[in-house]
């Protein structure tokens, strides 16, 4: 029976009836919330067979990997996916924060959801940094090490907060398996549930940000599905075609009982989206590189619809005049992080 | 139809063959090769790739001993670099990839219940090699070194490496030796011998070429090179034209003469040029039948030599104690190569010194359990030496002496000096009294 195409479908259902035009063009928002969204579910729809496989202990972490990668059947596209859905969700979710801060979509009433997408962004984070950590070889062992010490260095309750992460007072069984559960569990739920609420927040702010004028022309929603449709089998694309040919990478293992096993140290310990604190590191003391200048990043990131830029106008305008002090601190903060990532890589 | 058909058709149909493409990789994974050895209980993968490959040696199995254990690296690895990133001996341009190279042998092959025990239990090989001159090249270095002024004696002080001996058993044992690098003020000769002259030893790299490949460490010697360096075995990841490999992945104790000579009677050390003059009589013409190439092969032109000296292969006559040490440091080669025509042909006065194995412990048994060309049980009559350990392939069957090649298996009859028509003095034991009536005239090469 052909389906009666003039009543919405499921996914139109998620949208409302029409949609600004001019705010529906894929060079307002490139997408990025929406690919963010697809490779979030990618990283679920991939994580959960992988959780059959891998054992979180100190000695059967490296040895399940392995088995992932090498010997169960679609092991290594499994694992691949999950890879490469991570790097391109941390890529395109900051550029997503990019896209929102230059084109004013943070200003009332959107600053709620501002913070959640922040939120969400900061705890996707931690979720690749633990999914790093999980692949327990001699470079994640280094950036595990060097992790827990830098949180070791947080005033007043850095032991609590290292003994919480690590299980103990050395690295050891208890640490993979807290890192596996906060992995499995305790992130990857709460940004579930944050990006649930930020789509959520998106319709109950009045739809995307758009610009305030009485009759813009607007599109329907079929067609916005469509667009999207056409965005997510690029990302489909991109990202199959990325797990196809490039290997997600894998060091030597971890011995045991000594850590690391060899001489084969590693000169970039940090997962690719810290090697900018990673570069901090190498000339501030560790509390300043490590906690305060992150942290300091983050509450400027956070209060900026309230510190840099209080205006309601200029929404969804890109370099809208208001939010110029915003989109300076912003872009300065990128510029930073970008620069001390290529120095690091590359110096 | 719409640009977004359009897009969504092109787009499906990419990823569809995208789909094919990781389908087709996964068919074309490799069929999965576990061992999991008994020792280890640890699965290992490297069958996979090296499926093919010759077990090591009878007494390693590759059930219990697996790969790992000595090689080290990755087991559970598919892919080359990380397989192999933490490979014992290394991976890198002037590492060997031999997991008993010296600078790892302990780690590879030692082990008290393994090849660094006690010297009762005959388990203390590791120490003995890394003591012996064939290691330490004490011997040359102290040679050079009094020649040039450099030390008032022959006494070595410098190895290659640092070395020490906590138990020394012989006259001749020196405590320890430091790192010879000679120092600024030494003569340049000195160091021209420094950066020229140390390939003749365990842990140097050989030249890469043809008669010089070898192994480094334990495989220099137990490890067979043909003279082209070509591998002959069945691991399909060894280029079979590419030299620089053994001929195969064993250890043995039937050493050819060649594999000796891979250090041996390739040419001479000019101590005035301070050079390797390599020798210049290979490989001969192409008409020689193997036993003529043999002949010719086996020493340097100028040398003197007798008949058995070439048809047997070196280590039917020179021992386990001579090649590999006594446990003690030596300045000398010549303070622990002591095996004379003697000790198998006797003197007019008495037959060679023989001892009947009673034990089967018996290192004779031992060592003969390790060779599959001969065999020692209780009761046989063996040779034995003046040092102590004996000859298991030479046996007195109640009329003859007879010896059985440890490396082809052939037997010949001993000739005995009592009772022949034999000249010599009983002072004149040494071997160079002998060559005066024996030595063998080469009719081909130099």
């Amino acid at each position: 029976m052909i389906p009666n195409m003039s009543r919405p479908n499921f996914f139109e259902h998620l949208h409302p009836p029409t949609i600004p035009a001019r705010e529906a063009r894929f060079r307002y928002t490139f997408g990025l919330g929406g690919m963010s969204m697809l490779l979030f579910l990618s990283l679920v729809v991939t994580g959960v067979p992988l959780m059959f496989a891998y054992v979180p202990t100190a000695v059967a972490a490296g040895e399940t990997i392995r088995a992932i990668t090498y010997v169960a059947p679609y092991g290594w596209l499994l694992r691949n996916l999950h890879y490469w859905a991570a790097v391109l969700l941390v890529g395109l979710g900051s550029l997503h924060l990019l896209r929102v801060a230059l084109s004013g979509s943070y200003k009332p009433p959107r600053r709620l959801n501002w913070l959640l997408g922040l939120l969400a962004l900061l705890l996707s984070l931690l979720l690749s940094f633990s999914g790093y950590v999980l692949r327990w070889d001699v470079d994640t062992f280094g950036a595990l090490t060097v992790g827990v010490n830098i949180v070791r260095q947080t005033p007043l309750i850095g032991n609590w907060l290292y003994e919480l992460l690590v299980g103990g007072p050395y690295i050891s069984d208890a640490t993979v398996v807290r890192f596996y559960t906060w992995h499995t569990l305790g992130l990857s739920v709460p940004v579930l549930l944050l990006l649930g609420w930020h789509a959520f927040r998106v319709r109950r702010d009045g739809g995307i940000s758009h610009l305030q004028s009485s009759h813009p022309p607007r599109i329907s929603r079929r067609e916005l599905v469509q667009r999207e449709g056409v965005t997510m089998l690029a990302l489909l694309c991109l990202l199959l075609g990325l797990a196809l040919f490039v290997d997600a990478p894998l060091a030597p293992a971890v011995d045991s009982v000594n850590g690391p096993a060899t001489a084969v140290t590693a000169s970039i310990a940090a997962p690719w989206f810290f090697l900018w604190v990673q570069a901090l590191l190498r000339h501030l003391p560790p509390l300043v590189a490590g906690i305060i200048m992150p942290l300091a990043v983050t509450l400027a990131l956070a209060l900026l619809p309230w510190l840099w830029d209080r205006s309601e106008t200029g929404t969804a305008v890109w370099f809208n005049r208001e939010g110029r002090l915003a989109q300076i601190i912003v872009l300065l903060i990128a510029a930073g992080i970008v620069l001390l990532t290529a120095w690091e890589w590359w110096g | 139809m719409s640009r977004n058909q359009a897009a969504t058709a092109v787009l499906g149909f990419l990823l569809f063959v995208l789909t094919i493409g990781a389908v087709v990789r996964q068919s074309r994974q490799p069929e999965i090769v576990q061992i999991t050895p008994t020792l280890t209980g640890r699965p290992e993968l490297c069958l996979t790739c090296h499926q093919g490959i010759e077990e090591i040696s009878a007494s390693h199995p590759q059930e219990a001993f697996g790969c790992v254990l000595c090689h080290g690296g990755d087991g559970l690895a598919l892919d080359a670099d990380l397989a192999h990133a933490t490979l014992r001996g290394g991976r890198a341009a002037g590492t060997t990839g031999n997991p008993s190279d010296l600078s790892v042998v302990e780690e590879s092959c030692g082990g008290s219940a393994c090849h660094s025990g006690a010297a009762e239990n005959g388990r203390d090989h590791i120490h003995r090699v890394l003591t012996s001159v064939q290691a330490t090249y004490a011997g040359a270095i102290a040679q050079v070194n009094y020649a040039f002024g450099q030390q008032p004696d022959a006494t070595a002080r410098w190895g290659v490496f640092a070395v020490q001996d906590d138990v020394i058993t012989t006259n001749t044992g020196v405590p320890f030796l430091a790192e010879f690098s000679p120092g600024p003020d030494a003569p340049e000769a000195v160091h021209a011998f420094a950066q020229e002259c140390q390939l003749c030893h365990v842990t140097a790299v050989p030249l890469a070429q043809p008669y010089f490949f070898r192994a480094t460490g334990c495989a220099a010697c137990h490890t067979v090179y043909e003279n082209d360096g070509l591998y002959r075995g069945g691991d399909p990841t060894i280029a079979k034209d590419e030299p620089g490999h053994g001929r195969s992945h064993q250890l043995t104790t039937a050493i050819p003469y060649y594999q000796c000579n891979h250090c041996h009677n390739r040419g001479n050390y000019s101590l005035r040029q301070m050079t390797f003059l390599e020798r210049d009589d290979l490989p001969g013409p192409h008409s020689l039948s193997a036993q003529e190439q043999r002949e010719l092969d086996y020493y340097q032109p100028i040398a003197q030599f007798t008949l058995c000296e070439w048809e047997l292969d070196c280590v039917d006559c020179h021992t386990n104690g001579e090649v590999m040490g006594d446990g003690d440091i030596h300045s000398n080669q010549a303070d622990i190569q002591y095996v004379q025509c003697q000790t198998c042909h006797g003197t007019l006065a008495a037959l060679p010194q023989l001892t009947t194995i009673e034990d089967p412990e018996h290192p004779a048994i031992i060592s003969a359990n390790l060779n599959p060309n001969y065999s020692v049980v209780v009761g046989d009559t063996v040779i034995a030496t003046a040092q102590g350990e004996t000859f298991g392939w030479v046996q007195w069957d109640g009329a003859r002496l007879v010896e059985t090649g440890k490396v082809d298996g052939r037997l010949y009859e001993v000739p005995l000096v009592m009772g022949s028509a034999c000249q010599q003095q009983p002072d004149e034991q040494e071997s160079h009294y002998c060559h005066e009536c024996h030595a063998y005239e080469r009719e081909i090469g130099g």
